[in-house]
This record gives structure tokens, C-alpha cells and sequence, in this order.
């Protein structure tokens, strides 16, 4: 790892100099910039959120005196007439890991600068969120078809639906809120708004390829996410 | 709209600092050479109508005094509330009018408001967004207009709080725990409307507050002066640092649980709700387990107590090294104290809930986690009174309030050895020991932190001083009344009364109890009144108090050292201010005046024994 | 110097209010004496601290008030002196603490001996629940619970047949024995409380828990709820007789089995029968 250039500034050896660069005057993360470190602490706050969500999930799933139902069976799709454990759930793991994979590229060609690759992978990966949500409306409506409820549930403990829906509705919310700040962004990366540094409508600040750094960010988190709820919900 | 932005000036470029200004004479030296500024400039919007001025406005200082306003405006709904309490308590008779759906809405919402509405939004929303820029020297919040929003999240969360009044049903009367399943039953009032409105508003108060947290955080972080170091940062900023850091992550759980609840009460969800029986039938709820809800409850809960203590903590050290005239005593102790007590929060929630029913074997590890915090919060509390010991100590008003923060803390944390120790919390639980404990240590001490900041900071604010006279008399009445209510009533749990009683009836070992009982009522409402003394002082001073000048205190942190008192939007005018030391530097044996400030460059003061820079 | 004055008073009054004060906790009658000492042994520590620490405030503020010709002592850390505070301080705290362990290690592992007492709670009442002659409680269902099983009780389960039920807020126990309160709840959270007993515990709809105690003292004694559970919370009272070995068996002989009820509802069920036929 190369240490960013601070004009003016050493970097320390060592873990004492670790400590001393942390500790030094003006900034913590030293050419890290102010969104960013932003973006990094509201995801650990939101990881806390998560986590309390999937805690309270195994707890859930422990004390319930009802069984739990198998989620193999519960969550298998007929494809052909065979029915195949998992099998949406896997495609739209593949997407949404596929969308963290183009919104990289996009940061990559956004600090390019170049304009036209940057808003096309943004497109790209809203679409594969929309996608992904689309996949998940088609599967929450397969479940209350089958009359899975939120406080109900015919395959076993009512706990089950409570969980399920509280949890990938929470998430599906944060990818959902990902979508549109990602087609608004598409926008403000093809009308040249990240070039020219034009003052955003709310904050009136300067805008700069680094908001596309922060908002893949926040992309990849909840993709993260995803593979923590994918694996307590459908593998446990 | 370009005239709008202060466009990038070029200040921050000076390689190497000259010394000028008062004492220096333009000569370049190299001990006084600060490496130049990492970042540019900020770029800030300046309002310039009064919507975007004094409403909608992205100054922090002024989204300080809102937060600041609002939550006194609550705090004050939430005095009233406990009068009301405290009149059936003493003076049954009087309070016919009173049933007790009334008595269990008021307990709740007056804990409710108290806990998180007043101290929360006044430390970090209030003293955090006022102080953080200007004692870091910063010209803002990083994020100004995420901070405006901020504040107008929090002025939402009230209205739906308070809304809760005039709903069928009115506010949720759980008790501030909100513990389910009687929360969202009918047998608690409040079960309807109110509570779910309860978990509204504390929902949006969680991300209200996620988006001042965040600038508080980054502000800290990322936008510090030059020179400004961390272990140069004025223990006020630590505390509502640290207590910011405890509150992004505790909030979270609060929200989980708040959201949990609501769906049980709207979608029949049964997450924290069993099999029930009720007027003999089976509810349709089932297979959730209530200690569920209190664990997450706890874990936002305790970190809580030291949300609101922490800045405490910070502001009361830097009220007593400016009043004392003296360093404050082991800085570094203090400052690892602080983050210490902050993580170890994260380890002890379930002290709460000792004879909560939870597997006996945790009672052994968080007695033991939490006997632990005792110790660097004794650290502080010596390095407090180490602070006084030959000092010079000013007994003005400021100082009053801090002497009666450590009566009182000290106080409150030696019964909260008593509350934590497990053994000694089963015959103390759930009765009025636990009210006095927790009145004292996060009731009075916080409120004595910030009567003494408002006689501290009013002057910075307004450019007046508050008149010492009726300050006093505002603070013998406070401490006195505010004492003998919770002093005594430590024994009232003792006796084994439990909390949350409508009325006693004529328990036999408590009829003794009952004149205790008007005395308390008594010195409450007195308390109470006292504090309209303050708002009085602080109208009358605005217009008649004595013009402040610049740092009436003779303090060194920056706040004090702005180009013009109050300070303006951008704090600084040109030119950012450059640290050239920590902020104690006060009797410094060789210097001409008792204090020397942050910005005095070493070279002014070569003849003095400083020993931390 | 009128201010140190106050306070010095402020903190001899809290010291005279503890000595003289009418209002303590109220006579023991359980076994539980050792938690009576630990709460003394923290009032000691505790106190003293409290004391010291302002009694040395106060000090402060007499010999140090503010003159215009003296300057303060400059002295940023004192490395020894902290060190010092601090062993100090978590010797005194692992004092307070060991103790506290130690008896709480007790509480929670009840002697072999004690009898179990199933303590059933509900908005807002109390009803109780004996072992009969096998000793042993039979297993419950909140579902189960009628008018004609007011417990609950499974009746496939033969433990519960001898049950000794006692639908009142009135309970009797033996003097010198201990006895296993096994708690639950059938809607909210409620909390078994006697404050001469010292001990308590939370009733948790959903899940059974326990403490125990030993009640050692002769006489009646009242029943709170300790924990709020809605609007009648402060009405939730019961009464304890804590009896002598002879009187407790009469009263026990007195009350009626499951069997009994069962019994009973079987013939008014059977007469009402009769009546239908005729």
C-alpha cells in the first residue's frame, strides 16, 4: 500500500508512527476525503443495524417452540418441472455480486475521467439492482401466494415469514434507495455535472467524480450484506 | 448565485508560518513552524434571507442554539410532567384529577423526553454542534446542509412525540423501557396510537441524529486546524466525540427494536410476543420471546447513560481548569478514561436486567465488566478535585455549578457501585433506589454540566454576560432542592418501595415513608420553579447584561480567540486559526499573565516552562 | 468561602441523615442476611469515598479561592499519584465485587431440599401452584388454562394430578425451609416480590424462572409486584404467612388437589347430566 502525499508531512515508521500519524494535527485518515470517511462511519453504524436485525434472528429462530421450516424446500423453484433448491436466490446473488463488479469499473473510469464509460457502467449497475429488486418482489409475492405472512406461516414457525420479510424488505429498501441515487447520478455523469464541478441542487456543493467513489461504497456494502443474509436465511 | 460562496480563498498555502500579529515582529522561526493546511479551504453556502438565515440555516452554531431551544422547550414539557408526577406522589389529595393511566403516561413520556430528547439533542445536538467547529477550528460542520436536516428530523421526531397527547388513547404509558408485551396490550394506556407513535418518533429521531452524528464524527476526524492534534483537542471535544462514536453505534439497536415493536403492534408479528392469555382467551401472538426486546433496548440504554455523560464528563474538565486557573490534572488520563468508559459501555448492558429472567450465569460477567467502568471513572473524578487542589479557584458561578456536579456525581456513581454489584441489585431493583441512583448521576450531575456551560458559554453566544447574582440564587436553590430530593429518597428504596406505584395503599412498612414523600413532592416543585430564575436571567442579560468582550474568562480554547464575539458564520474571517499548543496551558510559571492561549506561537513565550505542547 | 461552607454542611447532613434516619430497610425474615451485608460493606466503602472525595472538594475550595497575587501550581500529570489511585481504586472496586460473586453464586443454585412453589401471574393476580406427594409439579400450557384447569395443567402428565392449587393471592410456607419460586406469567412481565425477603425475580410470559429463599421468621407479609405491568401494577398485591412446621401441614390439608377439581367439576358435570335427563 502507497501512502497518500501529504505536502508537509512524514509518514512514521512502525506502529508507534502508526499511532502518531492517527494522532497528528488536522486529519485522522490523511487524504481521505471528508465524504468518504463519511460514507465509511454511516456503514459501520449501518452494519450495527444488521447485525442487531440477524442477531435478533438467530434468537429468533432458536426459542420459537414451533419448527422452523427448511428452507431448502421452502425456497426451491420449479425449473422444467424439477424442482431446484435455491435456484433464484442464486441468480440474484450473481447479479447483485455482478452490479458491485461494474460499479468498480465506473469508479475506475469516473476518476478517468471519462464520462461516457463511467455513466454507462452506473446505468448498468442500477439495472442490476433493479433487477435484483425485481427478483426479490417476484419471490416475496411466490412466498404469500403460498400464504407465507408476516405473522403467519403454513411451512412452520410464524417466526419465519416475521423474519423474512422484516429483514430482505430492510435490505431491498437500502438497494432500492441505491437505485435511485444511481440513475441520478447516470444523470449527473452524462449531463457533465462531476467535469464542470456544478453545484449540487441541495447541498450546493461542487460535484466531483469522488461522490460515484462514495455511493460504490455504499453499493458494495449492501452487497456484503446480502451475502450475510443469503447465508443465514437460505444455507442455515 | 455565485456571489453566494466564498470561493476558494487561498489561505491555506503558506509554507511556512511568520510569526505576526501581536507580539511578533514578521521574524520567521523555525519553532514555530506549522506544517501547512492538507485540505482547501471549506466552501460554504451563507444565507442571505431570513428562511435560509435563521430557519433552514446550515450554520452550525445555529442549528446549535435550535437543537439547543427545541430540547430545553422539551426538557421543560418534560418538568411539568414530572410536577404532576410528584403531586399525586406527595399530595394525593390534591390530584383527584389524576387517574392512573394518567400517572403511568406521565412516567413514560417525562422519562422518555428527558432521557433522549433533552439531554441527547442538548449535549451533542446543542453543546456538539456549537462547540465542535470553533474548538477544533474548523469554519463548520463538513456537511452543513446534512446538519440542517438534521435538526429538522429531530424538530419532526418532537412533533410526533409530542402528538402522542392528543391521540385517542394519548401517549404510550409503558414506562420509558417500553418493555413489551405490555407495551402494545391493552392494559397499559397508551397502547393504541401512543406507543406506536412513540416508535416513530424515536425512529426518526435515530436518523435525525445519524446525520448530526456523522458531521460531529468527521468534523472531529478530518477538519481539524493546523497544529490542531488530537491530544490538543479540549476534553469537551473528546466527550461528545466519543459519546457521538457510542451513539452511531447504539442507536441502531433502539431501532431495531423500535422497528421490531411496531410491527408486532401493527402486523401481528410476534418477535418479542409469546403465547398470551388475556381476559381468557389465547391472543393470536406466539413463540417470540420478550427478554429479546430487552437486550437490544440495553444495549442502546446503557451506552445511553454515557451519551449523556460523556460530554458531561468533557465540558465539566474544561469548566473547572479555566475556573481553577490551573491544568486540568493528567489530561491523558482523562482523555483514555473517556474512550475506556466509552467501549467499555458496549459490555455491560445487561446489568439492567439482572432479575430480568435472563440465564443466571450472565449476572457473573456483567457484574464484573461493569464494577470494571468504577475505576477509570474514578480516575476522573480524582483528576477533578486534583484539578482544584492548588489552583486559584474562582467561586463564581461556573464554578458553583461544577463543585455541585461533583457532589452529586460522586453521589450517583457510588449507588450505581451498589446497582451494579449483582447481588446487591436483587433486594435494590426495580425500587426507588434505582430512581434516586439514576436521577442523580444522570439527572442532576448532567444538568449541573450544563448550567455551569450556559454561565460558561452565554457570554461567547450572545456577547453578554449572565447576571452572577440571580445565578446563585439559581444554583443554591438547584443543588439544595435538586439534593434533598434524591438524597432521601435512596432510602425509600431501601424500605422496598417499588417504582412506578400509583399509590401505596397502606402497605404497613411504608405509611413511615409518606412524609418523606411531601417533603420530596415539596422540594421538587421548588426545583422546578428555581428554574425559571435562569430564563429570566438569560432574557433580562440579552438585553442588559454586561457586554462580554472578547474571552471574559481568560480561557485558551479556541472558541474564545474568534475575530469577533459571537462569532459569524465561517468563525474565523480570513484567516483559519494555527495551534500551537494544548488548551491548559493556564499558571504557567515564567508567563507574564496566568493563561496562555492555543494560538500563542512558541517563540512569544520562550522565556515560560511550558511542558506539553 | 460561604459556598465551602454549604457544602460542608451538605455532606455532614448526608452523613447525620444516614446515621438518624427513621427510614431503612425493613426486618429480615429470609436467609438472605448476606445480601444485607454486602449492601453494608458498600455503604462502608462507598460512604467513605463519598466523604473523602468531597471533604477534600471542600478543602480545595477553602484553601485555594482566588487572589490576585497567587498563582497556581503548574503540574500537568503526576504519573505515581495516578498510578497509585488507580491500584487503589480496583483494589477497593474487586473487594466490592468478590463478595457480591460469592452470594450470588448462592442465589442461583438452589439447596436439594427446597420445595418447588409455581407462582402463576397475570394482569393483575397471583395463584399458586404446591407439589403434591410425589414432590414433583406437573408441566403447564398457557392454551390449557379454563375455568376448569385453572393452571393450566397438561393432564396427560401424572405429576401434575396431586398438584395442591391455591386460587388466591395467599400463600403459606414453611418456616426453616426453603422453598424454589418458579415463576411465569400468562400476558406480561410481572415480578414476585416480598421486600423482607430480600429476593426477587421477573415472571416472563413464555419461559419459567426461578429463585429461592429460606424464610426464617414467623408472620404475615406482603406480596408486591416488582415489576410494571400496566395500569394495575401498583394494585398487583398478595399476602405471605410464613407458619410453623404444624400449622403449615393444616393448612396444606386443607386445600384441594387437581384430582380433587377434576373430581368435582366431574360431578357437577354428571348432575347436571341427571337433571337434563329427568
Amino acid at each position: 500500500m502507497s501512502e497518500p502525499k501529504i505536502e508537509g508531512y512524514k509518514f512514521k515508521p512502525g506502529y508507534s508512527g502508526m499511532a502518531a500519524d492517527t494522532a497528528s494535527d488536522q486529519t485522522m485518515f490523511k487524504g481521505v476525503h471528508w465524504g468518504k470517511a463519511m460514507m465509511w462511519i454511516f456503514l459501520l453504524s449501518d452494519t450495527f443495524i444488521f447485525s442487531c436485525f440477524l442477531i435478533s434472528y438467530m434468537k429468533g429462530r432458536a426459542s420459537t417452540p414451533v419448527e422452523w421450516p427448511n428452507p431448502s424446500e421452502v425456497f426451491a423453484l420449479n425449473a422444467f418441472g424439477v424442482p431446484v433448491p435455491l435456484l433464484l436466490i442464486a441468480i440474484m446473488t450473481f447479479v447483485l455480486i455482478t452490479s458491485s463488479g461494474t460499479m468498480a469499473l465506473a469508479v475506475k473510469y469516473g476518476y478517468e475521467r471519462n464520462r461516457k464509460m463511467c455513466g454507462w457502467l452506473i446505468l448498468a449497475t442500477a439495472l442490476g439492482g433493479l433487477t435484483f429488486v425485481g427478483m426479490q418482489a417476484f419471490e416475496w409475492s411466490k412466498l404469500i401466494h403460498e400464504g407465507v405472512r408476516p405473522w403467519e406461516n403454513p411451512f412452520g414457525a410464524p417466526q419465519f415469514g416475521s423474519f423474512f420479510f422484516m429483514i430482505t424488505g430492510f435490505h431491498g429498501t437500502h438497494v432500492s434507495i441505491g437505485v435511485i441515487f444511481l440513475f441520478i447520478y447516470a444523470y449527473k455523469t452524462f449531463a457533465g455535472h462531476y467535469d464542470e464541478g456544478k453545484r449540487g441542487w441541495f447541498t450546493s456543493m461542487k460535484g466531483d467524480y469522488v461522490e460515484i467513489e462514495i455511493l460504490g461504497l455504499y453499493w458494495h456494502f449492501v452487497d456484503l450484506v446480502w451475502v450475510f443474509i443469503f447465508a443465514f436465511f437460505y444455507l442455515w | 448565485m455565485s456571489e453566494d460562496y466564498n470561493d476558494n480563498k487561498t489561505i491555506q498555502a503558506q509554507s511556512s508560518e511568520t510569526i505576526s500579529g501581536e507580539g511578533g515582529a514578521g521574524v520567521t522561526s523555525d519553532t514555530d513552524y506549522v506544517r501547512p493546511a492538507e485540505v482547501a479551504d471549506q466552501d460554504l453556502y451563507h444565507g442571505h434571507s431570513f428562511i435560509t438565515k435563521w430557519v433552514f440555516c446550515q450554520d452550525a452554531k445555529v442549528i446549535g442554539v435550535q437543537y439547543f431551544l427545541l430540547a430545553t422547550f422539551t426538557g421543560i414539557i418534560g418538568l411539568i410532567l414530572s410536577w404532576l408526577m410528584r403531586l399525586q406522589l406527595g399530595f394525593p389529595e390534591l390530584a383527584g384529577f389524576m387517574t392512573a393511566e394518567h400517572y403511568y403516561q406521565f412516567v413514560t413520556m417525562h422519562g422518555m423526553i428527558m432521557v433522549v430528547y433533552f439531554l441527547t439533542a442538548l449535549f451533542l445536538g446543542g453543546f456538539g454542534n456549537y462547540l465542535i467547529p470553533l474548538m477544533v477550528g474548523a469554519r463548520d460542520m463538513v456537511f452543513p446542509y446534512v446538519n440542517m436536516v438534521s435538526f429538522w428530523m429531530f424538530f419532526v421526531a418532537v412533533g410526533v412525540l409530542l402528538a402522542s397527547f392528543f391521540v385517542p388513547g394519548g401517549p404510550t404509558g409503558s414506562g420509558w423501557t417500553l418493555y413489551p408485551p405490555q407495551a402494545i396490550l391493552e392494559g397499559t394506556p397508551g397502547s393504541g396510537m401512543g406507543i406506536i407513535l412513540m416508535c416513530v418518533s424515536l425512529i426518526l429521531f435515530v436518523a435525525g441524529f445519524t446525520m448530526g452524528g456523522l458531521n460531529y464524527l468527521i468534523t472531529v476526524l478530518q477538519a481539524r486546524t493546523r497544529g490542531m492534534t488530537l491530544m490538543r483537542m479540549p476534553l469537551t471535544v473528546w466527550g461528545i466525540f466519543t459519546a457521538t462514536v457510542l451513539a452511531m453505534l447504539a442507536f441502531p439497536a433502539l431501532l431495531v427494536s423500535a422497528l421490531m415493536m411496531s410491527l408486532d403492534k401493527l402486523l401481528g408479528t410476534s418477535f418479542f410476543m409469546p403465547t398470551i392469555l388475556k381476559a381468557g382467551e389465547v391472543l393470536e401472538y406466539g413463540g417470540g420471546t420478550p427478554i429479546l426486546f430487552q437486550h437490544l433496548f440495553w444495549f442502546f440504554g446503557h451506552p445511553e447513560v454515557y451519551i449523556v455523560a460523556l460530554p458531561a464528563f468533557g465540558i465539566i474538565s474544561d469548566l473547572i481548569s479555566v475556573h481553577s486557573r490551573k491544568n486540568i490534572f493528567g489530561y491523558r488520563m482523562m482523555v483514555w478514561a473517556i474512550v475506556i468508559i466509552g467501549a467499555l459501555s458496549f459490555f455491560v448492558w445487561a446489568h439492567h436486567m439482572y432479575v430480568s429472567g435472563m440465564h443466571p450465569w450472565f449476572g457473573f460477567f456483567f457484574a464484573t465488566t461493569t464494577l470494571i467502568i468504577a475505576v477509570p471513572t474514578a480516575m476522573k473524578v480524582y483528576n477533578w478535585i486534583l484539578t482544584l487542589w492548588r489552583g486559584n479557584i474562582r467561586l463564581n458561578v461556573v464554578m458553583l455549578w461544577c463543585l455541585g456536579f461533583i457532589v452529586t456525581f460522586v453521589n450517583g456513581g457510588i449507588t450505581g457501585i451498589f446497582l451494579g454489584n449483582v447481588t446487591v441489585d436483587v433486594p435494590l431493583s426495580d425500587t426507588y433506589f434505582v430512581i434516586a441512583h439514576f436521577h442523580m448521576v444522570m439527572g442532576i450531575a448532567p444538568l449541573m454540566v450544563i448550567m455551569g456551560a450556559v454561565y460558561h458559554w452565554f457570554p461567547l453566544v450572545t456577547g453578554r454576560m449572565l447576571s452572577e447574582k440571580l445565578g446563585k440564587w439559581h444554583f443554591w436553590f438547584t443543588f439544595l432542592g435538586a439534593y434533598s430530593i434524591y438524597f432521601p429518597m435512596h432510602y425509600l428504596g431501601f424500605i422496598g418501595v417499588p417504582r412506578r406505584y400509583f399509590e401505596m395503599y397502606d402497605s404497613p412498612y411504608v405509611t413511615s415513608a409518606v412524609g418523606m414523600n411531601e417533603f420530596i413532592s415539596t422540594a421538587a416543585f421548588i426545583v422546578g420553579a428555581a428554574q425559571f430564575i435562569l430564563i429570566y436571567n438569560i432574557v433580562t442579560s440579552l438585553k442588559i447584561g454586561k457586554p462580554a468582550g472578547k474571552n471574559p474568562w481568560q480561557a485558551n480554547s479556541l472558541e474564545w480567540l474568534t475575530p469577533t464575539v459571537p462569532p459569524e458564520h465561517g468563525n474565523w474571517g480570513d484567516k483559519l486559526p494555527v495551534v500551537h499548543r494544548w488548551p491548559y496551558d493556564f499558571s504557567v510559571p515564567g508567563a507574564k499573565e496566568d493563561f496562555i492561549t492555543q494560538t500563542t506561537p512558541p517563540s512569544e513565550v520562550a522565556e515560560t516552562e511550558v511542558e506539553k505542547t | 468561602m460561604h459556598a465551602g461552607i454549604i457544602f460542608l454542611l451538605v455532606i455532614v447532613g448526608s452523613v447525620l441523615f444516614h446515621i438518624f434516619t427513621p427510614w431503612y430497610w425493613t426486618d429480615i425474615a429470609s436467609n438472605w442476611g448476606a445480601m444485607d451485608d454486602t449492601i453494608t460493606l458498600t455503604f462502608w466503602v462507598g460512604g467513605g469515598v463519598f466523604v473523602a472525595v468531597c471533604l477534600f472538594m471542600v478543602y480545595c475550595v477553602f484553601k485555594f479561592s482566588y487572589k490576585e497575587n497567587r498563582k497556581a501550581e503548574y503540574k500537568p500529570e503526576d504519573k505515581k499519584l495516578e498510578r497509585i489511585l488507580t491500584w487503589a481504586t480496583t483494589l477497593g472496586v474487586a473487594a466490592l465485587l468478590a463478595p457480591g460473586l460469592i452470594v450470588w453464586n448462592q442465589y442461583i443454585n438452589v439447596p436439594k431440599n427446597a420445595i418447588n412453589i409455581d407462582v402463576m401471574a397475570w394482569q393483575w393476580g397471583w395463584q399458586y401452584r404446591l407439589p403434591g406427594e410425589d414432590g414433583k409439579l406437573g408441566s403447564t400450557k398457557v392454551e390449557n388454562i379454563n375455568d376448569n384447569n385453572p393452571f393450566g395443567i397438561i393432564l396427560e402428565d401424572p405429576n401434575g394430578k396431586d398438584d395442591v392449587l391455591i386460587q388466591s393471592d395467599v400463600i403459606h410456607l414453611k418456616n426453616n425451609r426453603p422453598v424454589k419460586i418458579l415463576l411465569r406469567s400468562v400476558d406480561v412481565l410481572h415480578n414476585w416480590y416480598v421486600p423482607q425477603f430480600r429476593a426477587k425475580m421477573d415472571a416472563v410470559p413464555g419461559v419459567v424462572t426461578y429463585y429461592w429463599f429460606e424464610p426464617n421468621k414467623v408472620g404475615e407479609y406482603e406480596v408486591l409486584c416488582a415489576e410494571y405491568c400496566g395500569v394495575g401494577h401498583y394494585a398487583m398485591r398478595g399476602r405471605v404467612f410464613v407458619k410453623n412446621e404444624q400449622d403449615y401441614e393444616n393448612w396444606l390439608y386443607e386445600q384441594e388437589t387437581f384430582s380433587d377439581l377434576i373430581a368435582k367439576q366431574e360431578e357437577i358435570e354428571l348432575s347436571q347430566v341427571k337433571l337434563a335427563k329427568k
